[in-house]
């Protein structure tokens, strides 16, 4: 039903920049740490049904199931993040359920952000956020190479003294 | 500009503030302690009161030495100073050529010993204001006058300036109005399902509990009526000024160009009476984090008001702008499977100064931000909203309960919303750069009607001051009918000066985009 001419996600150019395919075992990794303590959780819930042999395995397959989904699920989300630069604002896109495409211009961007948490750095990835006055302002680039990361910092900061309007 | 010298604030502050929160102490010990008291034995009660005295004295004397270390003043440079701490010392500076306004507070206790806090906000990131509890009230109006003054760059015992009451909300308006919103009928829908969920499982019984379905509403609905009884709107040299409150008075400054986005709310059950409640987005005003940002006082311009004169407020604080005239286009047909109830009401439109969203079935709301007040714009499409090849654009603005989405439009459209709301966004922002804040204002030159240089709210380097022409120094101030803006270097908005609009005056379009 969605006609790709229609469609609203389409890059301005020619295509969207990606993002490294880092950040797909980066999320996995994490994934994994967040199902250990589940994990043991499910084991006791099933030793505690252990009775009814069926009902004690129904957590177990569930939260098999609920891992496969989300760890396939990653890597079609992280192939959803993008960004573009124009000559007076940037937009991201992301999403795959919950799709979405952020265009901010250069003269708004209050704040720009290079962080990377203990995961994202032992395998050399920094998200780069971008900050206006408006809070619901969602311009987050994850899974960036540092280099790339401070580059784009650098050009954004000085498009955005360029640029730069009142609020 | 002379310095002063510090002052305390009123001695009995201690004990005003004290009593503001004495009655939540006195409730909290008593739960937890009175059971115990009284099943331990008569002769604990002394003992448990000579130990409250003793507690009151020690925070008495804590408040005593926060007391003697509170100090205010004006320096040198005529800004605001006010130190204070026990342990840990803060000194504020407040530089008042950022002044966006001066407001008298009074809590309930503090009403009751004619007394009253001064809050001063100046233009800034966040935790940029000050508030000076507490003084008697000629005191407060005193400090009041002469920071406006000073701000001015005026002497500082100039009178402040008179302003004209514009607009006052009845009290039975506003209960009336209260009563029939939309959060009470869902309150009373709510209340009363949960009763006769209770009388179907428990009986007869659960009957006793239909009183709830009238308490419950009535609770929120008082909540509310203290916060806006006897809401006043006037007008003044340095903005509108609202003031409201049954037992705590509340008053707030809007300054031009300090709205940032504005929406119409009307409940259905309103219709008839054609009123209507105007929401503000404020800069400023960091979100308050809870839900009742649109009922919190700060961000209401007008709690309920007949359409006429709720648009004519409007038009003052946004000048220039006319949101009758702007069209509105409907969403798609096939929003309706998505968005059974609303679907007919949604709308989105635009001219060369405003974007204007529609959106709502029960409660109709109108959303009106100006283009050069646009933060960022984004798309966003759930799965069902995929499936339909529908998508909602968002014009997003500074924290505030004023939300502007186009919902459910068809994809492509919702796209090209935003490119078209991005380069209208551009070309105002580009029209209002001719003024920015790179240049520097210098002072007395600048005429009251033109647009002085904006300054960049952040910055930390303030233009020099320029005066208010508005206020003669030896004067009693403007005329009543005096039309003024005051362009201070805070100034954000380079919009063009305001047509003066009588309030009672109807407008061109009489008829309301609903």
């Amino acid at each position: 039903m969605t006609n790709p001419v229609d469609d609203a996600f389409v890059p301005p150019g020619e295509a969207w920049h990606p993002v490294s395919a880092k950040l797909v075992t980066a999320r996995r990794l994490v994934l994994m740490l967040v199902a250990v303590p589940v994990t043991i959780g499910l084991v006791i819930l099933a030793v505690a049904l252990q009775d009814t042999p069926w009902l004690a395995a129904l957590p177990l397959i569930i939260g098999l199931v609920v891992f496969v989904w989300i760890w396939w699920l990653i890597g079609r989300r992280v192939r959803s993040y993008g960004y573009a630069e124009r000559s007076d604002d940037l937009l991201v896109t992301s999403g795959i359920m919950f799709r979405r495409l952020t265009v901010v211009p250069y003269g708004r961007m209050q704040l720009v952000d290079v962080t990377a948490g203990p995961i994202d750095r032992s395998m050399g990835l920094t998200t780069v956020k971008l900050h206006t006055a408006a809070a619901t302002t969602d311009a987050t680039i994850p899974g960036l190479p540092p280099e790339e990361a401070s580059d784009l910092r650098d050009r954004l900061a000085a498009l955005g003294e360029q640029h730069s309007a009142g609020l | 500009m002379s310095a002063t010298a510090k002052r305390h604030v009123h001695p009995v502050t201690p004990w005003v503030q004290a009593l503001r929160v004495a009655p939540i102490v006195a409730v909290a010990v008593l739960f937890a302690g009175g059971e115990a008291l009284f099943s331990a034995g008569l002769w604990l009660i002394p003992l448990f009161f000579g130990g409250m005295l003793l507690v009151g004295a020690l925070v008495a004397g804590l408040q005593y030495v926060a007391w003697k270390r509170l100090w205010y003043w004006f320096d040198e440079s005529g800004d605001f100073r006010m130190q204070s701490g026990v342990i840990t010392k803060r000194e504020r500076r407040l530089q008042l050529s950022r002044l966006q306004g001066v407001d008298i507070q009074q809590p309930l206790v503090a009403r009751l010993v004619n007394m009253g806090s001064v809050k001063i906000e100046v233009a800034g990131a966040g935790d940029s204001r000050a508030v000076v509890e507490f003084l008697t009230l000629p005191e407060a109006e005193a400090l009041r006058a002469e920071v406006l003054a000073r701000s001015a760059g005026l002497r500082p015992d100039s009178p402040a300036a008179p302003e004209q009451e514009q607009l006052r909300v009845s009290g039975g308006d506003l209960f009336l109005s209260l009563l029939l919103k939309m959060s009470t009928i869902i309150t009373l829908l709510v209340t009363l399902g949960i009763v006769l969920l209770v009388t179907f499982s428990a009986g007869a019984l659960g009957l006793l509990f239909l009183f709830f379905t009238v308490i419950a509403p009535l609770l929120a609905v008082f909540g509310e009526f203290t916060t806006f009884y006897g809401f006043t709107v006037a007008k003044s040299p340095d903005g509108l000024r609202l003031r409201s409150g049954l037992l705590n008075t509340t008053a707030q400054t809007i300054p031009p160009g300090r709205v940032h986005a504005v929406e119409f709310v009307q409940s259905f059950l309103w219709r008839k009476r054609n009123w209507v409640r105007v929401r503000l987005n404020l800069a400023g005003i960091g979100d308050t984090g809870d839900g009742n940002a649109g009922q919190s006082a700060q961000t209401v311009l007008i709690p309920v008001a007949d359409w006429d004169q709720a648009y004519a407020l409007v038009r003052e604080v946004m000048p220039g702008i006319d949101v009758l005239d702007v069209d509105l286009s409907p969403a798609p047909p096939r929003a309706g499977r998505r968005a059974w109830i609303q679907h007919k009401q949604l709308g989105v439109g635009a001219d060369e100064r405003i974007l204007v969203t529609k959106r709502g079935r029960f409660e109709r709301r109108v959303a009106v931000i100006p283009h050069e007040r646009v933060q960022s714009v984004r798309v966003t499409q759930g799965p069902w909203q995929r499936k339909l090849g529908l998508a909602t654009m968002h014009a997003d603005s500074v924290p505030g309960p004023v939300k502007i989405e186009a919902l459910h439009r068809r994809q492509g459209e919702a796209r090209q919303l935003a490119q078209q709301e991005i380069e209208r966004t551009h070309a105002a922002v580009a029209r209002d750069s001719s003024t920015r804040w790179m240049a520097k204002t210098e002072g007395a030159g600048a005429p009251p009607a033109q647009p002085a240089a904006s300054a960049d709210p952040l910055l930390i380097d303030a233009p020099p001051p320029t005066t208010r022409p508005v206020i003669a120094p030896d004067g009693p101030g403007p005329a009543p009918g005096d039309e003024v803006i005051v362009t201070g270097d805070d100034d954000l908005t380079s919009l063009p000066p305001p047509t003066s609009l009588p309030v009672d005056a109807p407008p061109p379009a009489s008829e309301d985009p609903r």
